[in-house]
């Protein structure tokens, strides 16, 4: 039997687009190696929130004097977090399997490989049986990238360097633990074992924290975090890692700090290897699957989706790419904005954005005005917020007078990113923002406050 | 004291007409009787004379805009009066550009002024677009560029549902985008934002690829130079254009032949010719005849003398009869209103003066309306069979062809005898073949058996 589109992988992208197309009518087979969910699920996005919440609730509890709460023998129990935390993913695991269930979707479980193509269509094998797909979408994620550095291989033999996959599960909260990398991952984990009591230092090679984020917010970020106690070395690089510590160099200077664990997290790499990509001649580009706007490779219904592409490797815009590949698949006009992806920080005090930072505006010679605001504009932020310090940061096309960029730290950002979203893929200007309501006492208000800032 | 010069109302469905020529420039001596402009509406021309003496102090339209009827066009008086009264609701002074930000400008206290000024400039801006205020603010709230709307409003108007039809097309414009579109003389993009939206970087590509065009015509220029003369389209041809391409698009024509003996009409017309001066009667001819045939025998087929629309039909009691008209401007088709009340006589005076007033020009635009069935005569250029285009929303037009002589058989001898063809062409939604034929069957015989029917 010939399907008329064969998926690998089971991630974001894959299940997602297995779905739409099965939903669409398509004969859809999906494979996967490990677990459906992949990363997100598994090992990433889910886990590490179910993490963060608890982390939340322990911290509230905490100082929740601030706000006239006091709470004695306030105690996280690793172990329960954990048990929740494999609980949540299974649910949504299930979830998942009964999703594609429903939308007629094969899944067979084993490592993919493709063999060649013919006059049917591209041949998989998976555990040696083949399958035969007219289109193929590839959607293999990626795994986290091991610098050469000495130390590194024994470490992850032995249970002291861990990836985001081995962290999720460790049985007790390190009395130390050093996080090599201050990236999305890196600090969303410093948040949660910071709550938890481990004594957290963050080495990052940069001079600043959250790799492409805004400056300003980067900065309040930092000093959030040093206040809770979490350790930072900027401009630092690791050099060495040894049971017990990790040996870095900063100003060409050689340093250590104490490590019950070190968590890896410099940043991913997509899985282009080992899938048979070669066999069909796939085009690889900077160790990344080459795809145009639409999704398509530069093989003839051959379309790739998710980390593998290299682009954003983050699961919503997983999400979108799959579903435009499908869509194109089904000879639906549709293409990814990437412009206009939202990304999140889900730490505490959450930070989110979307579009051109000052920077990247400033790179590619767009002609912009900035509008800030503290999060103090904001009622409810106050009310909620003891001694909070978050703000808003608004850009514009000087020109079109629409907005180009929204940046926020602050709690809640993550759920109003995405109307700053929507506003930029939109293109609304000022004048039309100005026309919009916003629920009255919200944090998303200080998006309105910083609109106002503008002449229209 | 200054004289307003206003736009006059041809008829009373005529909204707006375009300057064609202006014979005086601001600040040149006018006297009573002088050729001030010639203007048109969709299918006549007009001259404007000055009817009060002095400087023609300030004009508001060029050639080519289209104003609206009883517009202020220009002023006359005495050098240095005061003309400010007379700024017209539709423009303030002819600078073409930005009409639509300088309406958008104006204080809001200023509504009234505001709507004018604002409607005013859009007409001018779009050059000969007639659109409905109330399509208008439709387009523009939803963003859609309604210079490609397809009127299908009375007159080629745009109408609101020619709007929502753009709407169901996806021929969208983000707000930021809007402005610089609308300036833009392109408007076939295509647009990469939601839903098909056309953004603010569709514009500045279309912009570049414009300046790439530019560049190679240039280098074909030379070659094409002596081949083609351009010839830029009036206003009734593309009225005709429109109407006729809308026709074949919307409705489902047929058309259907026979022919008839002409010996007896013939023979009718030799009669009159001979001794009609005498009874004082008009130089009544073929068409004539027909026409008076056709005026009568639609009575007993009413469904041909009928309007289609869409969702119900107008069955008309009398026959409005268009006839079409060969003037030098383009196909015109004056109606004979109650044809089926009037002479013969009356019928073939009637037509010479419609005829007359189409190719001079000056025919009311009221009488370009209102047909319940046309006749149209290729017959005199030698044509032998066409397939007519419908005037929707009339269900039936005649085509009336050329005599040739055709031989039967009579009396077991062959004799030849002047056949005249007649083509018609319906609308099968709303008539079946066989009451069409049954109509042309009809037609024959009365035409075969004319001085018979004229007894009737």
């Amino acid at each position: 039997m010939v399907y008329d589109l064969i998926v690998i992988g089971g991630g974001p992208a894959g299940y997602l687009g297995a779905e739409r197309a099965g939903q669409a009518g398509l004969k859809t087979l999906l494979i996967e190696e490990r677990f459906l969910g992949g990363v997100c699920l598994n090992e990433g996005c889910i886990p590490s929130k179910a993490l963060l919440h608890s982390a939340k609730i322990c911290d509230y509890a905490k100082f929740g004097e601030k706000y006239g709460v006091t709470a004695k023998d306030v105690v996280l129990d690793h172990g329960m977090v954990i048990a929740r935390k494999n609980k949540v993913v299974k649910t949504l695991v299930a979830g998942i399997k009964s999703q594609l269930k429903a939308s007629h979707v094969e899944v067979v479980e084993g490592r993919a490989y493709i063999v060649d193509r013919s006059h049917d269509g591209y041949t998989v094998k998976v555990n040696n049986e083949s399958f035969v797909g007219k289109r193929l979408l590839i959607a293999t994620g990626s795994v986290p990238i091991m610098p050469p550095i000495p130390g590194i291989e024994k470490g992850l033999e032995k249970g002291y360097v861990l990836t985001n996959r081995e962290i999720l599960d460790i049985p007790q909260v390190p009395d130390s633990l050093v996080i090599v990398g201050g990236g999305i991952i890196g600090l969303e984990m410093a948040s949660y074992f910071n709550s938890a009591g481990s004594k957290v230092t963050i080495i990052e090679m940069l001079d600043h924290i959250g790799g492409s984020i805004d400056r300003e917010i980067s900065q309040i970020l930092l000093k959030n975090y040093q206040k809770k106690g979490i350790e930072f070395k900027l401009n630092s690089k690791v050099v060495e890692i040894h049971d017990g510590a990790v040996v870095y160099e900063c100003d060409g200077k050689r340093e250590a700090v104490e490590a019950d664990k070190v968590l890896m997290s410099v940043g991913r790499r997509p899985t282009v290897e080992g899938i048979g990509l070669e066999s069909i001649g796939v085009e690889i580009e900077r160790g990344a699957i080459k795809t145009d706007d639409k999704g398509k490779t530069n093989r003839p219904e051959v379309y790739a989706a998710g980390d593998v592409n290299g682009r954003y490797m983050l699961a919503h815009t997983a999400y979108r790419e799959a579903e435009v590949c499908v869509n194109n698949m089904l000879g639906k006009k549709d293409i990814v904005r990437y412009h206009a992806i939202p990304s999140v920080i889900y730490t505490n005090p959450e930070v989110a954005f979307v579009g051109e930072t000052e920077e990247t505006a400033r790179e590619k010679g767009i002609d912009f005005e900035v509008a800030k605001v503290s999060m103090r504009y904001s009622g409810r932020y106050v009310a909620e917020n003891e001694g909070g310090d978050g703000i808003c940061k608004v850009l514009i096309d000087r020109k079109y007078r629409n907005i180009i960029g929204v940046h926020m730290i602050g709690n809640y950002s993550s759920e109003i990113i995405y109307g700053a979203g929507l506003m930029i893929e939109a293109e609304m200007r000022i004048k039309d923002i100005k026309e919009l309501v916003f629920p009255h006492p919200t944090v998303s208000e200080v998006i309105r406050e910083c609109i106002f800032q503008f002449e229209d | 004291m200054a004289t307003p010069v206003i736009m006059p109302r041809q008829g009373q469905t005529v909204e707006s007409c375009v300057i064609t020529k202006w014979y005086k420039k601001k600040g040149d001596t006018v006297k009573v009787g002088d050729l001030l402009f010639s203007y048109e509406t969709d299918k006549a021309a007009f001259d404007e004379e000055a009817k009060a003496e002095g400087t023609l102090l300030e004009i508001f339209f060029d050639e080519g805009d289209d104003v609206p009827v009883l517009a202020t066009v220009c002023v006359i008086g005495e050098e240095g009066e005061d003309i400010s009264e007379f700024m017209p609701g539709g423009k303030k002074v002819p600078t073409t550009q930005g009409g639509v930000v300088e309406g958008e400008q104006q204080s809001g206290a200023d509504n009234e002024k505001k709507e004018k000024i604002k409607g005013g400039t859009v007409t001018q801006e779009d050059g000969r677009i007639k659109i409905s205020p109330r399509a208008r603010n439709l387009a523009e709230k939803v963003g859609v560029d309604y210079r490609e709307a397809t009127p299908t409003g009375p007159n080629g108007r745009i109408i609101e549902r020619d709007i929502r039809q753009l709407i169901e097309d996806d021929k969208l414009v983000t707000p930021a985008a809007r402005e610089a579109y609308l300036k833009a003389e392109e408007v076939h993009i295509s647009g990469t934002g939601i839903g098909g939206r056309v953004t603010t970087a569709d514009v500045e590509r279309m912009k570049e690829d414009k300046s790439r065009e530019m560049v190679q015509p240039r280098i074909q220029e030379r070659v094409a130079e002596a081949e083609y003369e351009e010839v830029k389209l009036s206003n009734i041809r593309k009225v005709i254009a429109r109407t006729m391409h809308q026709s074949l698009a919307n409705t489902a024509q047929l058309t259907i032949h026979t022919s008839f003996d002409a010996t007896e009409i013939l023979a009718f017309r030799n009669k009159v010719k001979e001794q009609g001066g005498r009874l004082g009667l008009e130089n009544i001819t073929l068409n004539d005849i027909i026409l008076y045939v056709v005026s009568r025998t639609l009575l007993n087929h009413k469904v041909l003398n009928a309007h289609f629309l869409e969702d119900k039909m107008l069955i008309f009691k009398h026959v409005h009869l268009g006839v079409a008209v060969d003037t030098e401007r383009g196909l015109m088709v004056p109606t004979i209103y109650n044809a089926d009340g009037k002479s013969l006589n009356q019928i073939s005076r009637e037509v010479k003066e419609l005829v007359e007033a189409c190719r001079k020009g000056s025919i009311n635009p009221d009488y370009l309306k209102g047909g319940t069935f046309t006749v149209t005569n290729l017959g005199t250029l030698g044509v032998e069979a066409f397939t007519p285009i419908l005037n929707p929303p009339q269900t039936g037009i005649l085509g009336v062809n050329t005599i040739v002589q055709r031989v039967k058989e009579v009396d077991g001898k062959i004799v030849t005898y002047p056949a005249m063809g007649l083509s018609l062409t319906f609308d099968h939604r709303a008539v079946d073949g066989a009451p069409a034929a049954r109509f042309l069957q009809e037609l024959k015989t009365n035409l075969e058996n004319f001085d018979i029917f004229l007894a009737k």
